[in-house]
């Protein structure tokens, strides 16, 4: 299971835009924390400490332990809106939980001995198909990542979800035969596709018909 | 290059390009990407020249997504004629991108090779662009 984290928050007064811009003027993320059949609670969190953990890996699935007016909640982010421009987060959903509850929630899939597998080193590329697998399990139970390994791995070789090694009581959202990642060959350069290229396509469908 | 196979009405309006992004704003398929800052028409001419430059410093290996598609005809007229007598010919297809939209995603290559080969895409399109990474992988 993934380390708690202790986030500082304030609770924050006012709803709206206007609270939350104010909010963000003041280096803080508006944030709201909902769940667990209790009432809403809108907070603001620190931007430096949130873009301290957005630059971690498996933010999503680590439980943090957010202290509001003195009551301690754990808690698990639901969603960060960023801004379309700058990437900058506005505003973050942090879900409270019970011990027992069972939630969705999305690991980040590591790929582990790239350097041991015989298809990568024949020049096949590794394609991530997805880099985060859904997982159904109780918060105390979510792993910080799920580790593949590619040692001995061939080129054509598939990573399917049913074959990734899950934690004891985490069960598998989606497809159990979805792909995760494939190793493919690598694409043989000639000098015929060179001359392609080079020649362009622009004989079909460059111009509108007139 | 890209270009609909067919379409409803052969020219359109020119329109303005107003606000940012709503859609295609995030990294959905590849770990690097190359998002648009300014808004501006693309040209299909512009999109596959950045296609070549990132494929070529890439080497044909891992893999590269376009998330733009040239749906508007741009009409003109002929050299040397008067004004009057209709609206010209479409010559060309367009993207209309507003800033904040991911162009190209890359995947399957090291973080400096991405980097390199969006800023050479970068080089071929008219708006300004930022290199962008899933959370947890910003350098």
């Amino acid at each position: 299971m993934s380390d708690v984290v202790t986030l500082a928050a304030e609770a924050r007064p006012e709803a709206g835009r206007g609270g939350a811009r104010q909010a963000r003027r003041d280096g803080r993320i508006p944030a709201v924390i909902y769940g667990n059949k209790e009432p809403s609670a809108m907070i603001t969190i620190p931007a430096a400490d949130l873009h301290k953990h957005l630059r971690q890996h498996g933010f999503m699935s680590r439980v943090f332990e957010i202290a509001v007016d003195g009551k301690k909640q754990r808690v698990l982010p639901r969603e960060v809106q960023t801004d379309p421009v700058s990437g900058k987060p506005i505003h973050v959903d942090f879900m409270r939980f019970s011990a027992t509850t069972r939630i969705a929630v999305e690991v980040e899939v590591v790929f582990q001995n790239e350097a041991q597998s015989a298809g990568l080193k024949r020049g096949g590329v590794l394609n991530i198909v997805q880099h985060e697998v859904e997982l159904i399990c109780t918060p105390g139970e979510i792993p910080q990542a799920i580790y593949v390994d590619l040692a001995g791995m061939e080129i054509g070789d598939v990573v399917h979800a049913e074959a990734l090694p899950l934690p004891a009581g985490a069960a598998l959202a989606g497809e159990p035969d979805a792909t995760i990642a494939v190793i493919a060959a690598p694409t043989v350069e000639t000098a015929s596709a060179e001359a392609e290229e080079g020649a362009g396509t622009e004989a079909a469908g460059s111009t509108p018909a007139a | 290059m890209l270009s609909p196979k067919r379409t409803k009405y052969r020219k359109q309006h020119k329109g303005r390009i107003h606000g940012k992004a709503t859609r295609a704003t995030e990294l959905n398929f590849g770990a690097f990407g190359l998002k648009a800052l300014t808004p501006e028409r693309i040209t299909a001419r512009q999109i596959e020249a950045a296609r070549r430059a990132i494929t070529r410093h890439m080497r044909r290996t891992g893999k590269v997504w376009i998330r733009l598609f040239p749906d508007v005809p741009v009409s003109s007229k002929p050299a040397e004629v008067r004004m009057g007598g209709g609206k010209g010919s479409p010559e060309f297809w367009v993207c209309r991108v507003k800033p904040g939209r991911i162009m190209f995603e890359v995947d399957g290559i090291p973080r400096d090779v991405a980097r390199q080969a969006l800023t050479l895409a970068a080089a071929k399109l008219p708006v300004r662009t930022r290199f962008v990474s899933r959370f947890g992988e910003e350098g």
